[in-house]
């Protein structure tokens, strides 16, 4: 990977200047978009990171058994609860004692959203000098398709299965990234795999950000395998989220937000939820209350944008 | 006392909570977590103060819960940190799934505990029930009986945990209000001495470090052979810790002067037919009534527990082999058994006590004072039990409606 043949490559390949870590074949489902997402980090920002992880989709690969490891990376495997206290540990240990690092908080959303939403936003907080990245499959996919705080409105899980008495969630889904945005941390943005020159740029800016405190990474990460499409459309279900603005890709510097992709004329929701099972039991009515509430996080997006540029943060608010 | 020990430090009277500060500012932790709770929050405010004046250089994360105060001190140690956070009662409670994770992955992490209770009943009083409650979490536990002893365990306890042949946390206990808050004259050791006593663990091979690019992971899924490997060299890690402790309490005692006796501190045992066994703060009380029950002829001593866990089985069997009666002093209960939990333990040895008779006191739960007058009645019950004569099994010293018809 380090010794590219110049002129062939796109320009996502570019950003790919580490080796690959893991082993060739890894123990997720096929069509997995994180295995995507955790061969792409180190990848991008060296393979000196340390990762830390918890029970999720991620551990069976990231954590290895006894003392056989399917990755050469540093890694601290941990609880879910204290996730982030973990990696704040880790880098103010590393500062206090001038080793250089990017210490990386890798966690589904069960743990970023639910279970250790406390400490998230406890580190936010405090500024914790490392890069938090929540990869966000809608639910607790690893246990086998339970509810979480990102799970949108009208999808089936187990825990929230469509009957006869049930449409499936009947709850908003949690704008985590924006929440974490409002702490004003140096970084803040969204990602998601179809759109990989602009993860890698945000991954580099988090990087660089971490210098300064707390980054953190919102990654859309679709799971074919919970939510009911076929393995092959994963990049597909990525796209058609960012088209219809489903989850639209944006940063936030000091919580100044800036729109990543701005995408002209947004499809219908139904365009993206037809690939996915999931959603199959909604029907017209059910899809406008999930359109709707995607057009007012949109505005309310655009509106903050605009309000920030004109309510002066304070500079030392910044630093 | 050695005098020459004294030259070298200075005299302070502080309280309890202070002690335990000034032991962690000594020992020049890397990291220390941060999070208020009674009867802790001085130690924390003392911390914050010694790192505020440049007093203390380490990183301070003010976090926002226990759980994550030892989430953190876990991961900067296994980082190959030194580290130090406090808590109490509900505290460690919160903390409880990072509590077993921290021994699990054998991070030497040193906390003090302060005692308190945990009951459904939101209890702000002493006792020793959240001790009793995390007894099984793989951890070393000390205990300490005053101010002095809080200090010097705090910094025993950085040479136990950080040995390379433990590297097992080390949680040090004392009685919330009862000691926290008390101001006694405290013999503060000078920084290098402290220096001196803790420059052992430098020498020692390097324990394994998380560091960034070292391919090495923390945490790995055990499963089968390798877990029950991990499994049983923390149990025999801690076995050994026994020993250990023993020879840091004496070459504690050839720097700073000051030497408990290791695993138990053994009070006037050697001819002693009946014996309270204790610990924590009570036992000041109890070695107080013992004088004077043996100036009225009463040959009666106090086994003091100085580490609990491990549980100092053996040097318990030696100490108390042949003695009449054993009465049992719990601050804590052990629910599924009428008996307190430390006498329920010592009870797994009854056998190889050669016929020592034992009872059972429950008391100074929920800050009801473990008095004179108590330590009395309990004295003159295990007297009677030494006598042959009829004692109920467990006595609630301070309730005397459980001795009720009915009462247990």
């Amino acid at each position: 990977m380090t010794q590219k043949k110049k002129g062939k490559l796109t320009k996502v390949l570019d950003y790919l200047k580490h080796d690959d870590p893991f082993s060739k074949g890894v123990a997720f489902c096929p069509g997995c978009s994180l295995e995507l997402l955790i061969r792409f980090i180190p990848q991008v920002l060296g393979n000196d990171i340390v990762i830390t992880g918890t029970p999720s989709c991620s551990a069976p690969v990231l954590l290895g058994q006894n003392n056989q490891s399917w990755h050469s990376l540093s890694y601290f495997g941990t609880l879910m609860t204290g996730a982030a206290a973990n990696a704040t540990g880790l880098a103010r240990y590393y500062r206090k004692a001038g080793i250089d690092n990017t210490v990386i908080c890798f966690n589904g959303d069960g743990t970023a959203a639910d279970i250790g939403f406390g400490n998230l936003a406890g580190a936010a907080e405090r500024n914790e000098p490392f890069i938090y990245i929540c990869y966000d499959n809608e639910g607790y996919m690893n246990t086998g398709i339970q509810k979480s705080a990102t799970t949108p409105f009208g999808a089936s899980t187990t825990t929230t299965p469509f009957g006869s008495a049930s449409k499936g969630k009947n709850l908003r889904r949690m704008n985590l990234a924006l929440k974490m945005a409002m702490h004003k941390i140096p970084y803040t943005a969204t990602a998601t795999m179809s759109d990989l020159g602009d993860l890698a740029k945000k991954l580099l800016k988090a990087k660089e950000a971490k210098e300064r405190g707390f980054a953190f990474l919102h990654v859309f990460a679709p799971c074919p395998t919970g939510w009911g499409y076929a393995p092959e459309n994963t990049i597909e279900v990525c796209r058609r989220a960012v088209k219809t603005n489903y989850f639209p890709l944006w940063e936030a510097e000091n919580g100044k937000i800036r729109m990543t992709k701005t995408v002209k004329k947004p499809k219908p929701v139904s365009t993206y939820t037809e690939l996915i099972k999931k959603f199959a039991h909604l029907d017209e009515a059910d899809l406008q209350i999930l359109q709707d509430d995607i057009d007012y996080e949109y505005c309310l997006l655009g509106g903050l944008s605009v309000l920030e540029a004109e309510c002066q943060l304070p500079v030392s608010a910044e630093d | 006392m050695n005098t020459k020990a004294k030259e070298k430090s200075q005299i302070k009277v502080i309280t309890g909570n202070a002690a335990a500060a000034i032991g962690a500012q000594l020992a020049r932790p890397d990291v220390v977590a941060a999070y208020p709770i009674t009867p802790q929050t001085e130690i924390i405010e003392q911390i914050s103060k010694f790192h505020a004046n440049g007093e203390m250089d380490c990183e301070l994360i003010t976090v926002e819960g226990e759980n994550s105060a030892m989430n953190a001190v876990m991961a900067a140690s296994l980082a190959g940190g030194r580290v130090f956070t406090a808590t109490s009662s509900w505290g460690l409670a919160f903390m409880y799934d990072a509590v077993l994770a921290t021994s699990g992955a054998r991070a030497p992490v040193v906390m003090v505990n302060v005692n308190r209770e945990t009951p459904g009943i939101i209890a702000v009083s002493s006792g020793q029930q959240d001790m009793i409650s995390t007894r099984d979490a793989g951890w070393i536990f000390l205990i300490a009986e005053d101010c002095q002893e809080i200090l010097d365990l705090v910094l025993q306890a950085y040479r136990l945990a950080e040995d390379y042949d433990i590297q097992v946390p080390v949680m040090v206990h004392y009685d919330g209000f009862y000691l926290s808050y008390l101001s006694e004259v405290v013999d503060v050791p000078l920084q290098e001495d402290v220096d001196r006593f803790l420059s052992v663990l430098k020498d020692q091979p390097e324990r394994t470090k998380l560091i960034p690019g070292g391919k090495l992971g923390c945490g790995s899924h055990g499963i089968l052979g390798g877990y029950l490997e991990l499994r049983h060299k923390h149990v025999c890690a801690r076995e050994s810790s026994k020993a250990k402790f023993e020879q840091i309490d004496k070459e504690y005692q050839e720097i700073f002067g000051r030497g408990y006796g290791g695993q138990i501190e053994e009070y006037r045992m050697d001819d002693a037919d009946v014996v309270l066994v204790g610990s924590g703060s009570m036992c000041g009380t109890i070695k107080t009534v013992i004088d004077e029950k043996r100036d009225a002829g009463v040959k009666v001593g106090l086994l003091k527990i100085r580490m609990y866990r491990p549980f100092p089985s053996e040097v318990m069997v030696k100490a108390l082999k042949g003695k009449k009666a054993i009465g049992v002093v719990d601050r804590s209960l052990c629910f599924g058994f009428k008996g307190g939990p430390i006498y329920t333990e010592l009870k797994a040895f009854e056998t190889q006590l050669g016929g020592s008779k034992m009872i059972s006191f429950i008391d100074g739960i929920a800050n009801t004072d473990i008095t004179i007058v108590n330590v009395e009645q309990m004295i003159d019950a295990t007297c009677d039990l030494a006598a042959g004569k009829d004692v109920r099994e467990v006595t609630w010293v301070s309730y005397p409606e459980a001795q009720e018809d009915g009462g247990l």
